[in-house]
């Protein structure tokens, strides 16, 4: 049993905002991530646990002002399902329905897997095509603030975020694409069940003209962030869709990553399931699939 | 624990009985359901969220319930394999999993009905295929699956 002293849970933003201030205090979602490294030693057990599932305004996804915003203390299980997110990000809802099984997707929220920040964790690199910014709340001397920061630039390392002490990642924001964009996720483990990812790859593009007008890629797994794939996407736009070109975005994926050999795979397997991931990926694109 | 925690007032509802006692503000549901009020039928196997062993339904929803604190299902309703028996009679799924065999040592087999269970509560007509994905947080060394997933799709009411 965790050695904790004192458990909150906050029904009002305001309160949880004061409250994540308190010295020593730990913000509990789902606690899929947390309830673990505590019994595994990982992480020293907070004496003040807040749980902030009862804190109002942080659950479901909505549209505000044309954008589809996703509450941090959404359950994966219902991204999955969402019908705006299975219409609008397609890749987000299949990201989030194939992570581990359905106990620990009921329980694990949007808000945790990105705040826990593992290079793995399968929700980022769909929001990394998504361009989608997380919302930052703080305390200030007279109320709350909130700043607003890019996907790509929430991770800073293995566990590590920008999130600084006593702030909560309140939502993840992202415009719908436009129609027609091709989009397509996957993640590549040793089993099919309860996989976590030995890599993971995203593509997003807009053809026109027979050539990539835009591009987004991300990676999983394979560097100590989930990585944007600029290199790739450089080598893409404004190019058809040739075996040439997808061949050099397939060696460009590969030379950007920074994998690791751990237990899952050696870092030459990651290196090498990548770029044929990516390829595939652009072969279905180049055919005229939606993803 | 060498500290001694104040403990803190819980009520929720287990099995349709409401109920309410003091727990350390540490204690996993699951530790509460097998220590506090005796209901040793949901088992712990690692701890940790990877074999299914502790799976009850909170609020309708299946979860490993050594991975949620027992202070987080404050008024809420929980389902544990000892409520699906009713008027002295065991529960469908329970009954198909004797039939089927799909018992051995029988450790898994809480977890594994009441994955069943919260399968069939949303989908009474599952496919092989949905059957398999909806167990695939419960682990079992002994059946090897077989039966497990024959003895549930017995239950899959035709017509899907
Ligand atoms: C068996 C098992 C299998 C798993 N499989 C996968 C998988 O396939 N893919 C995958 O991506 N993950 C997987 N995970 C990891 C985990 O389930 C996810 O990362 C999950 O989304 C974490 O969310 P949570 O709400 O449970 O986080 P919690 O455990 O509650 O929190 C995680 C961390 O984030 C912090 N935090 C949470 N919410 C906020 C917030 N809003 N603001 C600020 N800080 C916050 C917490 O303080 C903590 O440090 C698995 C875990 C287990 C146990
Ligand atoms: S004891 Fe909870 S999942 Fe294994
Ligand atoms: S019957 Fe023994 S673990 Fe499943």
């Amino acid at each position: 049993m965790p050695a904790i002293k004192k458990y909150l849970a906050p029904k009002a933003l305001e309160d949880l905002i004061r409250d994540a201030s308190t010295e020593g205090a730990t913000i509990l979602a789902g606690g899929t991530d947390l309830l673990p490294r505590w019994s595994r030693g990982l992480t020293p057990v907070a004496e003040v646990v807040i749980d902030i599932k009862r804190v109002a305004g942080l659950n479901g996804v909505s549209r505000v002002n044309g954008e589809i915003c996703i509450g941090a203390c959404t359950p994966v299980c219902d991204i999955a399902k969402d019908p705006t997110i299975r219409k609008e990000a397609p890749v987000l809802a299949e990201a989030a329905g194939r992570i581990a099984c359905p106990q620990i997707r009921n329980r694990a929220t949007l808000g945790g897997n990105l705040c826990n920040a593992s290079p793995a964790a399968d929700t980022a690199i769909p929001l990394i095509l998504l361009e989608a910014v997380v919302d930052l709340a703080s305390a200030t001397t007279d109320g709350t603030t909130v700043r607003e920061v890019p996907i790509t630039e929430f991770f800073r390392g293995p566990g590590a975020t920008v999130l600084a002490p006593g702030e909560i990642l309140t939502r993840v924001r992202f415009k719908p694409p436009a129609g027609g964009m091709f989009a397509a996720w996957d993640k590549f483990g040793t089993r099919p069940a309860m996989e976590i990812a030995v890599a993971s790859v995203g593509v997003a593009l807009k053809i026109e003209a027979g050539k990539a007008s835009w591009a987004r890629i991300g990676y999983g797994s394979v560097a100590p962030v989930p990585l944007r794939g600029r290199a790739a996407e450089a080598e893409l736009v404004g190019k058809p869709l040739t075996p040439q070109t997808i061949g050099k975005c397939a060696a460009a994926a590969r030379d950007q990553i920074e994998p690791i050999t751990d237990v899952r795979a050696s870092a030459a397997y990651r290196r090498e399931i990548v770029g044929v991931m990516l390829r595939r990926m652009l072969e279905r694109a180049g055919s005229g699939r939606k993803g | 624990m060498q500290e001694v925690v104040e403990k803190v007032e819980l009520a929720f509802t287990v099995n349709g009985e409401a109920m309410s006692l003091r727990v350390p503000p540490g204690a996993t549901l699951l530790e509460v359901l097998r220590e506090d009020l005796e209901l040793t039928g949901t088992k712990y196997g690692c701890g940790e969220g990877e074999c299914g062993a502790c799976s009850v339904l909170l609020d309708g929803r299946v979860v490993n319930s050594c991975l949620v604190l027992a202070q987080e299902c404050d008024g809420l309703e929980v389902l544990t394999i000892e409520g699906l028996r009713s008027n002295g009679q065991l529960h469908p799924i329970q009954k198909a999993f004797v039939e089927y065999g799909a018992i051995q040592c029988g450790f898994c087999t809480p977890g594994m009905i009441m994955a069943a269970y919260a399968l069939l509560e949303a989908n009474p007509s599952p496919s092989e295929e949905e059957i398999k994905r909806a167990l695939e947080g419960n682990l079992c060394r002994c059946t090897g699956y077989r039966k497990i997933v024959d003895a549930v799709l017995s239950l899959a009411r035709e017509g899907a």
